[in-house]
């Protein structure tokens, strides 16, 4: 996940196990697994109008915003669940769940000598060193700015200072009601509508957090921005939204990290994420998800229905899409770009993991409306165990989009013969010029490959993890450099098991 | 996503509520008060909208009192007939095919509505039955007579282990705005070799639709071809069942739409068990404002091993306005198999057109070249010289039309 180590200085009144559980890793199967006792501020259990009034009380936030969060929860009381994703799971319990939790605050630790011993094993077998790191050969490791929300809270959000010389407003969504009021007003559900779907109404009524950021004109964001989420409390639902800006000719790259504890009873979390990117601008954002996807037997999990979106709203902007989906019972999600400038392009880069019963049903889509734009859609899918794997995408060119272009390839991995892997895309072009190629492909690792690596003293798992990281190998590409160790070892480990 | 609100019921389902309660089908008739028809939230109608596109249901057939001529003449055909739902005298049929008729529909259930619409309305079927065999195409021209009605008819055709044959389906009347649900319920035995060719020529302002089940045998090899060239709104559902070791399938289909025209080929295809293989080729050419749908579904059952199954559609576009749209869907449990699905859309290859153009050829018919050569796919595989001219004249007729 993030880069803690680079942190010079944490804010003065966080919790020192608040940080400690952002860096843990823990227990043998899922590494983040753990449970941190803090003590914690809570909205009384369930959902009503009071919940809506209470959480925007708790964020001191201005009258504006609650109205907005009471409409939108009109709105939503009128919604019903979407249903048509191939997942299956129980009704959740809305009003057996609590819509804000918030850390108590105590000292924050200071330096790294500080931190559990255990958690830099862990670290370590992830292949981030944390130690190791800060030798290597005089090389300077490139910064990065992290925003961690624990449960419905950011508790911290690092090298804010440096960011604003520049002009670039990173903080957490909860400070940018407060003191940028113009800029959310501006944008806020711009991208996502709040009557959008069932998952996003609700989070426009109770979302908690999440990252805000703004990069100005010219820009071009000098280190990688990074969010950390992190569902801590029982019974807690997170909602979180972020909401990124790119004016004219910026440039700025998001990461995004997210774990949770075991747990047998199943959490929610549904965020809402818009991206705005004006002319010439270009936004990257990256993902790797692994919420705890429940046990082996397919009891507890997060819940993981997600709404992100960006829009390409000048003419030559340019939205990336990176995420690997590793956890989560049920993944919902559907990262899309909307080409609205001529010569916008959007780009999806996938790779999806399933083990276990954990149900992923996940793809893009690409609206393409703008002259010229093009698209792209890479897109990988591992399922194993007793999992369904789902690309669900659409590509649509409007009636203007003239000379839209776009490329999609889905590749699906079968590990096991109980689990299932789908692919349902949607295609629609509605003008002539419009030229659309689409390609999806399933199969299994062959035996020819399995005995390669046999010949060549690599047992079963380590085989299927080399395959599978060659597998996903063209998305890989697409992650910085940050991430990229990290996620092959991530799939190593979400696949182990799932052979012999 | 959805507002909750109570399904409104149109024109259209309440004529279909009250003809299917004068038949006595209570339970289809209460599945349509409840859901009313398909909307584009139902996965498998998302692009053919039934309650937008079908405003009114004529009332229900009557007997025909007459006949015109077939809308398509093989030359050798054995040829059958059903007009307005009601199955015609047949002349005597060629060594080993046995023809009869049975009451009521033919079609599996399944949770589809056009499916129930054909079970709960088509009065009889005809049955047919190929013991060896069959040398001449047999030809089943289904056809709606008379003032516009709403007619459902079906066909059940047995194909005996180790039989060979090629079977004809046209569909065409008179022109009114007539609404046919047509049903085929075919069973290839094993090793049998069908050829199943179904033509919609009805007139535009008709609406049409078919649902073709196959049942393939250990070793069975099928190949269908849709062709949807006459229905100002068609829909083909295609649903292949593969259940025995070996069985192959070739389905395939083409949608010829111009202007205002709305033509839907739906495949939901079946592989049960291991060893099986299938080669879906649908192809879209769209004008005008035409619309064409193609959905094709591949489904590997669970423990299907070695599956080889490959779809594809590809889509040209003539016009700026056309809409092509397509969602191939592959839904597989089982791992050693080898499965995909490409699709394409786009319009002519400048190159090519250039490429004739400076060879001295006017450009319409250029173009008429490039699309015969992207058609042959489709007509070429199929070996009856006869048919396959008929099937030629049909698209080249559609070009033209278009000049």
């Amino acid at each position: 996940m993030a880069d803690y180590d680079d942190i010079p200085t944490l804010k003065e009144n966080i919790d020192r196990a608040t940080v400690d559980s952002v860096r843990s890793l823990d227990v043998d199967k899922y590494k983040y697994g753990f449970e941190t006792d803090i003590e914690s501020d809570m909205a009384p259990k369930g959902l009503s109008e009071d919940t809506v009034r209470f959480i925007s009380a708790k964020k001191n936030e201005p009258q504006w915003m609650l109205d907005w969060r009471l409409e939108a929860y009109a709105r939503w009381l009128t919604m019903t669940e979407p249903n048509w994703a191939k997942v299956h799971y129980p009704k959740i319990d809305l009003q057996d769940m609590y819509f804000y939790a918030a850390p108590k605050s105590t000292p924050a630790p200071t330096s790294l000598d500080e931190v559990d011993p255990e958690l830099l094993k862990m670290y370590d077998k992830l292949g981030i060193p944390l130690k190791e790191r800060e030798i290597l050969a005089g090389v300077e490791r490139p910064k990065v700015a992290v925003d961690a929300v624990m449960d419905s809270v950011s508790v911290v959000t690092t090298f804010r200072e440096e960011l604003s010389k520049v002009g670039i407003i990173f903080c957490s969504i909860s400070e940018a009601i407060r003191e940028y009021p113009e800029l959310v007003q501006k944008y806020l559900a711009s991208v996502v509508p709040v009557s959008d779907n069932y998952y996003a109404t609700l989070n426009c009524a109770v979302f908690t957090d999440g990252s805000f950021v703004y990069i100005p004109k010219g820009v071009r964001c000098p280190m990688e921005l990074s969010t950390y989420f992190r569902i801590n409390e029982k019974k807690t639902g997170q909602f979180e939204r972020t909401l990124i800006i790119a004016e004219a000719d910026s440039y700025v790259s998001y990461l995004e990290g997210c774990t949770a504890p075991m747990r047998d009873e199943n959490q929610l979390h549904a965020a809402v994420v818009e991206l705005v990117a004006l002319e010439n601008a270009e936004i990257k954002y990256s993902t790797v998800q692994n919420w705890y996807p429940g046990d082996k037997d397919g009891k507890g999990g997060i819940y993981n229905f997600v709404t992100k979106r960006g829009d390409c709203r000048g003419d030559n902007s340019k939205i990336s899409w990176t995420q690997v989906e590793t956890g989560s019972a049920i993944t919902w999600k559907y990262p899309s770009c909307i080409l609205r400038g001529d010569g916008s392009r959007g780009e999806f880069y996938s790779i999806a993991i399933s083990n276990g019963y954990q149900q992923v049903d996940s793809g893009t889509k690409m609206i393409h409306l703008g002259k010229n734009t093009s698209s792209r859609i890479i897109a990988k899918g591992i399922a194993a165990g007793f999992s369904d794997n789902t690309y669900r995408g659409q590509v649509s060119a409007h009636a203007k989009a003239k000379n839209a272009r776009n490329f999609t390839q889905c590749d699906s991995l079968l590990i096991g013969d109980k689990c299932g892997a789908h692919t349902v895309p949607y295609i629609e072009s509605r003008n002539g010029t419009a030229v659309f190629e689409h390609e999806a492909t399933t199969s299994k690792i062959s035996d020819d490959q399995m005995f390669y690596c046999a010949q060549r003293g690599l047992d079963e798992e380590e085989a299927v993890a080399l395959i599978v990281n060659g597998f996903v190998r063209d998305v890989l590409q697409h992650l910085p450099m940050e991430f990229m160790v990290e996620t092959q070892k991530l799939i190593s480990i979400s696949l182990e098991g799932s052979v012999g | 996503m959805a507002l909750t609100v109570p399904v409104r019921l149109g024109t259209a389902e309440n004529t279909l509520i009250e003809q299917l309660n004068s038949v006595g089908a209570a339970a289809e008739a209460e599945r349509i008060t409840v859901a009313g028809l398909p909307t584009r939230r139902v996965e498998s109608y998302h692009y053919t909208d039934l309650k937008m596109l079908l405003k009114a249901i004529p009332p229900l057939a009557q007997a025909a009192n007459e006949a015109s001529a077939p809308a398509l003449r093989i030359a050798g055909a054995y040829q059958l007939m059903i007009a307005n739902g009601v199955v015609q005298a047949a002349s005597t049929a060629p060594a080993g095919v046995i023809v009869g008729k049975t009451a009521g529909g033919v079609l599996s259930t399944r949770d589809d509505v056009l499916v129930h619409l054909n079970g709960a309305l088509a009065k009889e079927s005809l049955t047919l039955t190929l013991e060896n065999s069959v040398d001449p195409v047999i030809q089943i021209d289904r056809r709606i007579e008379g003032e516009a009605a709403h007619a459902a008819d079906s066909v059940k055709i047995f194909v005996a282990d180790g039989a060979s044959a090629v079977i004809l389906e046209t569909f065409s009347g008179s022109d009114a705005a007539h609404v046919g649900n047509h049903g085929t319920y075919m069973a290839l035995g094993k090793n049998a070799v069908v050829t199943h060719v179904t033509v919609d020529l009805s007139s535009r302002s008709a609406a049409h639709f078919a649902s073709n089940e196959y049942h393939l045998a250990d070793g069975a090899k099928l190949r269908t071809l849709v062709i949807h060239a006459g229905a100002g709104l068609s829909r083909t559902q295609v649903f292949p069942r593969y259940e025995g070791a070996g069985a192959h399938g070739d389905i395939t289909g083409l949608n010829l739409v111009s202007d205002g025209q709305h033509a839907d080929i739906t495949m939901d295809a079946l592989h049960a068990v291991p060893g099986t293989t299938s080669q879906p080729l649908f192809k879209s050419i769209a004008r005008g404002r035409g619309k064409s749908v193609v959905q094709g579904k591949l489904v590997v059952a669970r423990d299907a091993q070695k599956t080889d199954a490959k779809f594809m559609h590809q889509g040209l576009m003539l016009s700026d306005e056309a809409e092509i749209l397509s969602k191939p869907e592959l839904e597989i449990y089982a791992d050693d198999v080898v499965c995909g699905h490409g699709s394409t859309c786009g319009k002519l290859d400048e190159d090519s057109m250039f490429y004739l153009e400076s060879r001295g050829i006017p450009t319409a018919e250029a173009e008429t070249m490039l699309v015969r050569g992207f058609l042959e796919e489709l007509v070429d595989p199929i070996e009856d010289e006869a048919l396959a001219e008929a099937l030629h004249g049909i698209i080249d007729g559609w070009l033209l039309a278009g000049k």
